[in-house]
């Protein structure tokens, strides 16, 4: 297949950047690894004339335990031992992101905006012509929820949910200056469904920092797919706890591939700090959490198993976190 | 078309300088432009690891890199690691341990078995398998590539 001419653009530094962003805004994609965005593009869907790569960006390299650039590929990341020492639910979210040959050129930026999936979106332009086009490209309508205002498509990337509860920051530049964000917050719960993060245009993802107290915590990341290999999240859960005996003073747990974005349940989970991690408590707040979420039928797995699965998911990861046990 | 930019890099050892235009993907550029059709198209959306090449010795999908962005690098594909007579190690135990029956998906899976074997000379087969997990193969049910790649990794 090939692509539709665009101009390609090789930044060097953040500065830049910002003034390609400046000067084609509104009609420019980032370009990290690509391996969310060219079969986008191969398909037809929402192309721009102007692709900036990241590649070459100065400040959006390097890995550390407190930092991590846009760019770092998952594949490099993965072999950061200390890195994967300290944060168990990235290391266990980092081994299931598509193949270690995507995983090869894939990026940390590029997973955290990776574009929302849809079994109506994700087709060839043919397929989706001859469907009738839908509200997320060259369309009105929503062919899973019929109406005319919100897209539904599912946020499938694997690291925001484990990046939620380690808190980790994102650090974002844009053409008005930088700023830091918690992870948790950088995803629009109200929006369309088709703007879905709090990136104003032109922003970008610098790196992703971690507080040092992200390393005393347990955690742990389990995703559901329907092969071990290649396959998006169906849903993938990631539960963190900082313990003094069997009590949590912190605990988070966070939730993808389920819902147009990422959340984090702290308003469920508040009530398992403060006193020892029961089983029943575990359970308790499972069921919530599985109440709460709202899948729909545009991925491969039916909403209702997912759902279910949600509870299942959030009470094997707090409970592996709680007996403190690996994958 | 946008304008063609020159791109230089190295491809299978010796220097390369071709006119491309900014989309060009690399797999096309490989199989259409210079004609070394040995790196397959199988799904051309990252999903079956038949475009496999070596970036600076990485096992890479060709299929989603843009040829501009590989611009002085390394580009190995597998006419770079067959030998001019006969075939290098993983390819013949491909062909004596039944590892190859259509075929089509072996130039990738042959890539992605030789980078792991010059990183980990001796692997588990759990991790020899986890290696090619991005590779998928159609007609062998995937036993006999792994018994491939362990004969290779034992030496002849
Ligand atoms: C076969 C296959 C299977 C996959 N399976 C999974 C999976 O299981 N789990 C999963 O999480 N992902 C999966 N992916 C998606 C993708 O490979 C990963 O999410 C990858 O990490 C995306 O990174 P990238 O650098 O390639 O992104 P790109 O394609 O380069 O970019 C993706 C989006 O993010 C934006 N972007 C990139 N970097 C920045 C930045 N620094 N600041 C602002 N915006 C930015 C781009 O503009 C673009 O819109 C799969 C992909 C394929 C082809
Ligand atoms: S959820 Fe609806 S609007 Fe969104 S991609 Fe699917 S069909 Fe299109
Ligand atoms: S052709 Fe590249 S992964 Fe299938
Ligand atoms: S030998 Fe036919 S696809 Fe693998």
């Amino acid at each position: 297949m090939h692509l539709d001419p665009f101009e390609l653009h090789r930044p060097s530094t953040v500065e830049e950047t910002m003034a390609l962003a400046r000067r084609y805004s509104g009609s420019f994609d980032y370009l990290a690894g690509g391996t969310d965005l060219l079969p986008n593009y191969k398909m037809h869907l929402n192309l721009r004339p102007h692709l900036i790569a990241l590649e070459d960006v100065q400040e959006l390299r390097g890995h550390s335990v407190d930092r991590v650039g846009a760019m770092t590929r998952l594949g490099d990341l993965e072999r950061d031992a200390a890195f994967l020492r300290a944060y168990p639910a990235i290391a266990e979210a980092l081994r299931e992101v598509a193949t270690p040959l995507v995983r090869a050129t894939g990026t940390v930026g590029g997973n955290l905006f990776l574009e929302t999936r849809c079994f109506f979106f994700n087709q060839s332009y043919f397929w989706r012509q001859s469907l009738g086009f839908c509200l997320k490209a060259e369309g009105d309508r929503c062919h899973v929820v019929p109406q005319k205002e919100k897209c539904y498509a599912t946020f499938s990337g694997d690291l925001a949910p484990a990046l939620m509860v380690l808190d980790a920051e994102a650090e974002i530049h844009g053409p008005d200056g930088a700023r830091r964000v918690p992870v948790t917050d950088l995803y629009d719960a109200r929006g369309d469904g088709i703007q879905r993060t709090h990136l104003a245009p032109g922003e970008l993802l610098v790196a992703v920092h971690f507080p040092t107290a992200a390393r005393a915590r347990r955690s742990a990341y389990l995703k559901l797919r329907v092969r071990p290999s290649f396959d998006f999240p169906e849903l993938g859960v990631a539960a963190s706890a900082i313990f003094d005996g069997e009590t949590p003073t912190e605990l988070a747990v966070a939730a993808g591939g389920l819902e147009t974005y990422p959340r984090r349940f702290d308003d469920l989970t508040q009530s398992l700090v403060g006193s020892p991690l029961t089983d029943e408590r575990i359970l308790d707040v499972a069921t919530r959490i599985r109440g709460a979420v709202r899948p729909v039928h545009n991925t491969f797995l039916a909403p209702d198993y997912r759902k279910k699965m949600a509870g299942v998911f959030v009470r094997r990861a707090l409970t592996r976190v709680r007996e403190g046990t690996a994958a | 078309m946008s304008d063609p930019r020159i791109l230089r890099l190295r491809l299978n050892g010796q220097p390369l300088e071709v006119s491309v235009p900014p989309e060009r993907i690399l797999l096309d550029l490989l199989r259409e432009e210079l004609n070394l059709t040995g790196t397959k198209r199988g799904c051309d959306l990252g999903t079956c690891g038949c475009c496999t090449v070596l970036i600076d010795g990485r096992p890479t999908l060709s299929c989603l890199t843009l040829a501009h962005l590989v611009a002085g690098r390394e580009i190995t594909t597998i006419e770079g690691v067959t030998p001019a007579t006969g075939l290098n190690p993983v390819q013949k135990a491909f062909v004596e341990l039944g590892a190859t029956q259509c075929g089509f998906c072996t130039p990738g899976f042959v890539m992605t078995a030789g980078a792991l074997l010059r990183e980990h000379p001796h692997p588990t087969r759990q991790q020899i398998a986890d290696a090619v997990s991005g590779n998928l193969c159609r007609c062998t049910g995937y036993s006999k590539i792994l018994d491939a790649i362990t004969a290779a990794s034992r030496g002849p």
